[in-house]
């Protein structure tokens, strides 16, 4: 069985040889690598033991509490990466948030789960990671359309339409643009790659059909919160571009 | 038909000078008025600030002091969308949206006023294009058919001025004299206010009743075009005129 923490210590050995081709090959990454194992190591082991606490507790607020955190990291990732980040960072983390709260709410409504914490913690977690893809993406091209389609988006302005109106096509090549990773993981899932759910459950002794009816829902989840925060991040970031008299500002 | 008064109109831009950003003044102080119905035309080295005081007028852009009046209503007050259609602005690079002509002529437009192909071939002969046109891909015209095309999906919009940014800056001699004559019959049978940007004096004096020479973001010179471009009184735009302004008086 993996897992013990003789395993741990021996798989270090791969890392050994990485850093060896590092070194070798004078990429001068090793520092970066040792770090690297160490933060991964630190991280993951304080993640286990505070999941492992809130599996024992079972308590719904401390759930829910979990679930923002991890909103909130995601919206920080996907913000950082856009210049004036507080307002990438909390348009991001809103529109993940929605996408996150509305999928779990509707799977806990439609009862294809139950409230707990081992359902519902790696599903948000999944959720989170996604629409944080999605966020940022988002986030990156909406600025571009912006930067590189002025002249266009002035002269429809000036001709007397909306702001919504003058970005159509900047809106919709946003939010495809941020829903093709989805899209395209729809595509080739299981197919060139075994998602992380289906081969968690596969180590984990489950039968590869029971894994592959969990992953159906997950990828079903996936694409519903990934079109909601593409389409809320999309139209906050757009309305961030513009006064309320229809003038593009950008600098 | 409407009347134009610009109140002591600046603008300011952050302007980007190595990594710094600087705050420039583009516009200082200006005070204009264009009667009804006038033809008043602008002139001015390029950097001047003549494009952003269309802009400005377009609200595209908001003052940064000063004020804008149409017909003597602040143009804050006024439902900027419906501002936009009835004091259109025609831009120095003009661009096309994808699509065939008609599509272009028809953008804005509300369904209700759906505009027929009859009204459509109107507006291309106005600018002295063909009817044929309409089915015409927009991006495979010459810049100098975009120009045109461009001033007839505003004239769609039937407005009441015409900001016009060097409207024929990429046209050839002949098509420049018939989009300064369909000037002259807009402003003349639909009595229409026109703002003209150029940078070609004997464009200025075939064209305009008035004149404004703008340098450096201020008005230095008005009047009669006949007699301002004749006799200028301000020394930089006597210079500008006979072509001896140098870049550090810009
Ligand atoms: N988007 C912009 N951002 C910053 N500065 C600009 C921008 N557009 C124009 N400017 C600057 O404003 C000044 C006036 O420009 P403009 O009104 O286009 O002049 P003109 O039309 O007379 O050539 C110029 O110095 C120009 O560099
Ligand atoms: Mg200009």
């Amino acid at each position: 069985m993996i897992g013990g923490i003789k395993e741990v210590l021996l798989a270090l050995v791969l890392v050994a040889v990485s850093i060896g081709i590092s070194y070798f090959r004078k990429l001068d990454l090793e520092k970066d690598l040792l770090i690297g194992t160490l933060r991964s190591f630190v991280q993951l082991i304080a993640v286990g033991y505070a999941l492992e606490l809130v599996f024992d507790l079972n308590n719904l607020w401390l759930i829910l509490l979990v679930i923002l955190i991890m909103v909130l990291v995601g919206g920080q990732t996907a913000g950082s990466r856009t210049k004036g980040s507080l307002k990438g960072f909390t348009i991001s983390t809103f529109s993940i948030g929605v996408g996150t709260f509305f999928t779990l709410g509707a799977l806990l409504l439609l009862g294809v789960i139950t409230a707990d914490p081992k359902y519902v913690i790696p599903l948000a977690g999944m959720t989170i990671g996604n629409s944080t893809n999605a966020a940022a993406l988002a986030l990156e091209r909406m600025y571009s359309e912006m930067k590189n389609k002025k002249d266009q988006i002035e002269q429809a302005l000036s001709l007397g339409v909306t702001s919504t109106q003058a970005v159509e096509h900047s809106f919709k090549a946003t939010v495809r643009a941020a829903m093709i990773p989805t899209l395209n993981l729809m595509k080739i899932v299981g197919l060139v790659q075994l998602p992380g759910a289906m081969t968690g459950m596969i180590l984990a002794g489950a039968s590869p059909l029971q894994a592959v009816k969990l992953q159906i829902i997950v990828v079903y989840m996936l694409i519903c919160a990934v079109s909601i925060a593409a389409v809320i991040t999309s139209r906050l970031s757009q309305s961030t571009y513009f006064t309320k008299y229809h003038q593009l500002v950008i600098s | 038909m409407f009347k134009i008064e610009l109140k002591k109109v600046t603008r300011k831009r952050a302007v980007k000078e190595g990594n710094n950003l600087k705050e420039m003044e583009v516009l200082k102080g200006v005070d204009l008025s264009v009667q009804p119905e006038e033809i008043c035309t602008i002139l001015g080295p390029s950097g001047s600030g003549k494009s952003t005081l269309l802009r400005l007028i377009n609200r595209l852009e908001e003052v940064s002091s000063g004020s804008i009046h149409l017909d003597g209503i602040d143009i804050k007050e006024l439902e900027v969308l419906n501002l936009r259609k009835k004091v259109s602005l025609v831009f120095q690079v003009p661009v096309m949206f994808d699509g065939k002509v008609e599509e272009n002529l028809r953008f804005g437009l509300k369904v209700s006023d759906e505009k027929s192909d009859e009204e459509m071939e109107k507006c291309l002969n106005l600018v002295s294009l063909d009817s044929n046109f309409l089915k015409r891909d927009s991006q495979e015209l010459s810049i100098g058919e975009r120009q045109r095309v461009s001033l007839a999906r505003t004239l769609m919009h039937k407005p009441e001025v015409l900001l016009l940014d060097e409207p024929t800056s990429a046209l050839d001699p002949t098509a420049t004299l018939q989009i300064e004559k369909l000037i002259k019959d807009l402003n003349q049978e639909l009595k229409l206010t026109i703002l003209f940007i150029t940078h070609n004096l004997s464009q200025a004096q075939r064209l305009g009743h008035r004149c404004v020479i703008l340098i450096a973001g201020e008005k230095v010179e008005e009047g009669d075009s006949q007699v301002v471009l004749q006799n200028p009184n301000n020394p930089l735009s006597q210079k500008f005129i006979r072509g001896e302004l140098v870049k550090e008086e810009k």
